[in-house]
């Protein structure tokens, strides 16, 4: 990723946008901030968030027309908030102004010709600016109309404490018998603000041109304009934002810099923010029951009506992205910054292996931001420039690995030498479910005599992994191996391996193994009496056919289900998707906990893993074979399989599928498979947490596989180590007779005494 | 400054050398870096011990830091 690709990544994400009330506001005053604040009653905070864009605040917070509230999200549901009556609130019963910052002087001096609102401003922001400023006005003292006010809507002390404050900030008053454009004083000026807004200012009107309405900008260099001098209904907010506007002209001017580039325009309500209120209950403004404005409890309550507009619409639903604190514009910065580092720590690492790879993100977000894009290609750069953390993704490769190899097996139907069909389980089924996948097999075959059998891993654990080598070498030898059958259609019965399949290997055929059996005599099935949420795979989001093939199957079986709010495009993921199990265990496990907190009904899913992994919750939880086929069917509450049950069940599939060709079985015999081996309990939760297989005990134990052995003397505990592929595991065991009753297993990738291979 | 994981309990013997272990220095690898640790050594040939605690700990500390380097 780039600079350029970051930013094209940020810019997707509109979590950082402005809320609708800051965009329509003039002044771009943070009014989901101001809100917040007053929320909790804070109003020294409150007033701190609308002097940081609010020249004048004192003035122009109780005088502001609002302009927002025509903006608020909250607008049909019960009316905008208040956010002028509460601006006003916060100004009477609140903290005075806070101590004003000065930019050190400099040596250039503007005129401001109308102390109306928008010079009595220009004049503030100049003067802040450092600039020293003279500013002309009508009357005995500067304010224009602002003085004709009744005391109610601005007390005179008020404007007297602003136009003190102004003085303080380096800003001389000079009261002058007309607006003359062109008083001498003016021409000495560096540069010239003329309000149209002093009350009376009609000698200086007659003469004006009308000012760019983006720089308020006169034709002639260094002369400004602005301020509404007609009644305008929002005659104060639109000349405080002219005058504004135009000191930002006038220092580029001033610097002789451009008036317009890269200048940050009024957004006049235009935001991308997304804000979701379709569950937002309506409630009614507060209106004040006393004539001087809100009490302090009305205050607070029509504050707390603010929505606090937020888009977060893939974190409100993502534990993932919920759990890193902050949203995608955030994170892609994050993996930008991870990619950037050549010396030090990586932090986001695991981060970036954590996602599920689910894309929920991208159907949810209003832009379409798919943080698995994202990762998965961060992942692919990580791999490619070495730096993947090996053990990020081992066991999952390993498990890949033997899935392709020692229980891999492809062999056309018993007794026939072509295949119309090639059934394609993937190996989580296989692994999980054997006997069931072999039933299933055979009802197959009843159904078509030409159904071959394809037990093999299609490499989505490499495609997750970001390996994308290791996934190239996976796919052409499904591809040759495909070819070598005479192209039959498979039918996967894995969403994964589906969806893996069709993007990658986009000329083999295949066919959804639920939309297969829709269309074919089923064997008795049972629905059973309570309703089940059913919970699709990930990675059935985009395949409406075999979700909606599914749901027909149930309906043609009588089973009732149990409404899941996140379900088909917008399911979401068991925590095994994009490898996270293997990345993020601990999160993993909180994602399952959260998908099977989402219904009280038992869950039904179609896919071995998402089985198992929400089963692993507590949850009781069906696959959709225990009701197609009552006969081979698995209790909603058995335990999932463990690591060392899946690579068994494979086996024991690879072997019952041979006898049903009538071969003999090959199992040759691993090292260690005749050592008796007991396992307590707590001590097999351990292997499953720490990923030890029961086949790497049996092979450290084995002689083949142990290259350190020690016993302790006064116990006559064992420990044997040695090591297998990428790992060194150690086994703590007593032998009784020719039992090893097991106590302990670790491992440590580290190599003792000398360096592997390269 | 030696780095030394000799477990508080050394009572140990090299099975096949039938030798209590000894402190003695190893050389642990990861990833192209190389640590002289002090651990049970088998006077004999040299095997070593790797407890529960080093190897869930320390060991795998390290090799996670090496791992995002």
């Amino acid at each position: 990723m780039d600079q350029q690709e970051l930013h094209r990544w940020e810019g997707r994400c509109i979590q950082e946008e402005p809320p609708a009330c800051r965009a329509g506001c003039p002044l771009g005053v943070d009014g989901r901030l101001f809100a917040e604040a007053m929320g909790r009653h804070d109003l020294a905070a409150a007033r701190l968030v609308l002097e940081k864009s609010m020249p004048l605040a004192g003035i122009v917070g109780r005088l502001c027309e609002a302009p927002c509230e025509s903006f608020c999200i909250r607008k049909d549901l019960g009316g905008a908030v208040a956010l002028g009556e509460l601006e006003r609130y916060c100004l009477d019963a609140g903290p005075g102004r806070g101590k004003g910052l000065r930019l050190p002087g400099r040596d250039k001096n503007v005129a401001v010709l109308g102390g109306g609102p928008s010079g009595l401003v220009a004049a503030f922001e100049l003067a802040r600016k450092g600039y020293p400023v003279d500013l002309y006005h009508l009357g005995a003292q500067p304010g224009g109309w602002l003085r004709t006010l009744p005391e109610a809507r601005l007390p005179a002390a008020v404007l007297h404490e602003e136009l003190r404050f102004l003085q303080s900030l380096g800003v001389t008053c000079h009261a002058v018998p007309e607006l003359d454009p062109g008083l001498p004083a003016l021409a000495r000026a560096d540069a010239c603000y003329l309000g149209r807004d002093d009350d009376g200012a009609i000698a200086l009107l007659a003469n004006l041109p009308a000012p760019d309405d983006v720089t308020f900008a006169l034709d002639r260099p260094g002369l400004f304009a602005g301020g509404i001098a007609d009644n305008h209904p929002q005659r104060l907010i639109l000349s405080v934002s002219q005058g504004r506007e135009a000191t930002v002209s006038i220092d580029r001017y001033l610097q002789g810099a451009s008036l317009t580039a890269s200048r940050v325009l009024l957004r006049h309500g235009r935001t991308e923010l997304y804000t979701d209120t379709a569950r937002v209950p309506a409630q009614p403004r507060v209106v004040a029951a006393g004539h001087g404005g809100y009490s302090d409890d009305e205050a607070v309550r029509e504050a707390s009506r603010c929505l606090n507009c937020q888009c977060l619409e893939c974190v409100k639903h993502c534990v993932y992205l919920a759990e890193y604190g902050a949203y995608p514009k955030v994170y892609a910065r994050r993996i930008y910054n991870n990619s950037a580092i050549v010396k030090g720590i990586h932090q986001a690492n695991r981060f970036i292996n954590g996602c599920s790879l689910c894309d929920q993100c991208r159907t949810l977000c209003p832009n379409d931001f798919s943080m698995a894009e994202l990762c998965l290609d961060a992942r692919r750069q990580m791999v490619r420039e070495k730096r993947m953390p090996p053990s990020a993704h081992w066991f999952a490769m390993s498990e890949m690995r033997a899935a392709a190899s020692e229980t891999a097996l492809l062999r056309h139907a018993p007794g026939q030498k072509t295949s119309r069909w090639l059934f394609f389980p993937g190996c989580q089924l296989a692994g999980i479910r054997p006997q069931q996948t072999l039933a299933l097999y055979r009802h197959l075959l009843a159904q078509d005599d030409s159904t071959g059998l394809w037990l093999d891993c299609c490499g989505a654990p490499a495609h997750w992994a970001g390996r994308e080598e290791e996934l190239a070498e996976t796919l052409a030898r499904l591809k040759t191996r495909w070819q070598e059958m005479g192209r039959p259609t498979l039918l996967v019965a894995c969403s994964s391996c589906r969806k893996l399949l069709s993007e990658q290997l986009a000329e083999v055929s295949t066919v959804s193994l639920w939309s297969y059996l829709r269309h074919k005599p089923l064997p008795p099935a049972l629905a059973t009496a309570a309703p089940l949420a059913l919970s699709d795979p990930c990675s059935a989001r985009h395949d409406r056919e075999t979700r909606q093939a599914v749901r027909d199957l149930l309906a043609a079986i009588g089973q009732q289900l149990s409404p899941l709010a996140m379900s088909g495009e917008l399911t979401e993921c068991c925590g095994y998707g994009g490898l996270m199990d293997n990345a993020d265990p601990a999160l993993a496990a909180k994602v399952a906990r959260a998908r099977a907190a989402q219904s009280e009904a038992p869950l039904l899913t179609y896919c071995a893993m998402c089985r198992d992994r929400l089963a692993s919750t507590g949850h009781k939880t069906l696959h959709l074979l225990d009701l197609l086929f009552p006969g081979d069917a698995d209790a909603a509450d058995l335990p999932p399989a463990t690591l060392s049950g899946r690579r068994e069940g494979r086996r024991a599939l690879v072997a019952d599928a041979r006898r049903l060709h009538g071969e003999e079985p090959t199992e040759g015999g691993r090292p260690g498979d005749d050592l008796h081996l007991a396992i307590a309990g707590d001590v097999a939760v351990l292997l499953e947490e720490r990923r030890i297989l029961v086949e790497d005990i049996r092979y450290v134990l084995s002689a083949a596989g142990r290259s350190a052995s020690f016993t302790h003397r006064a116990s006559g505990r064992r420990l044997a180590g040695g090591r297998r592929g990428e790992v060194t595991f150690w086994v703590s065991y007593r032998l009784e007779g020719t039992v090893h009753h097991l106590d302990g297993a670790w491992s440590h990738r580290m190599t003792i005494g000398q360096e592997d291979g390269p | 400054m030696k780095l030394s994981f000799l477990p508080e309990d050394m009572d140990w013997v090299c099975e096949p050398c039938g030798l209590p272990l000894q402190p003695g220095m190893a050389e642990l690898f990861y990833m192209g870096n190389v640590f002289r640790v002090e651990l049970p050594v088998c006077p004999g040939c040299g095997a070593v011990l790797i407890g529960e605690e080093l190897a869930t700990g320390k060991m795998l500390q390290v090799e996670q830091l090496l791992e995002d380097k």
